[in-house]
């Protein structure tokens, strides 16, 4: 491998792993709060009513980090702007 | 991996590359660092702002409104924080 393909193949193997690991913290987050959310009392499968719940929970989960997201970003971007940053 | 890259072939980096790893590695390093506090925030905003049955895949304009709320009045908190603890220091 010559510099440029080794460096390529760094920045795709970072990428690759810290776009794992934000999945799985996602997961791990949907996991907690729609579990809290959609089944308050566990029986002994899961209800069809559970089911919609949590694919409605997932989706909702979702848009609020993209929410989230982007709040942050626009307070960080204006704090950068009126001194240098956090 | 098939093609993980071992010390032998970071010695062939070039400076001109090794000076753009450093760099990116500088911004993924701050992508993921905002990522992660967004992680946190969604979380805790979510408890603070989604409080009844789920009934629909979507949020609404309340829930919209609660969350970049939370997420402002956090950063006050942390900002007024730091500016104490500055204080408290000279």
């Amino acid at each position: 491998m010559d510099s440029e393909s080794v460096k390529r193949a760094i920045i795709k193997q970072v990428l690759t792993e810290s776009n794992m690991a934000n999945a799985r913290q996602l997961i791990e987050k949907i996991n907690d709060n729609c579990f809290d959310k959609c089944i308050p009392k566990p029986g002994s499968s899961v209800s069809s009513s559970e089911q919609t719940c949590i694919t409605q929970c997932m989706e909702k989960y979702m848009a609020a980090w993209n929410q989230v997201n982007s709040a942050y970003l626009r307070r960080i971007q204006q704090e950068v702007g009126n001194n240098g940053g956090l | 991996m098939d093609n993980a890259v071992d010390q032998h072939d970071i010695e062939r980096l070039n400076d001109k590359d090794k000076a753009e790893l450093r760099s990116f590695i500088t911004n993924e390093q701050q992508r993921t660092r905002i990522q992660s506090q967004t992680h946190n925030l969604t979380d805790m905003c979510w408890k603070k702002c989604v409080t009844g049955p789920i009934k629909s895949g979507t949020l609404d304009k309340g829930d919209s409104t609660c969350l970049a709320n939370c997420v402002e009045r956090f950063l006050d908190v942390n900002i007024a924080t730091m500016k104490h603890l500055s204080n408290m220091r000279q």
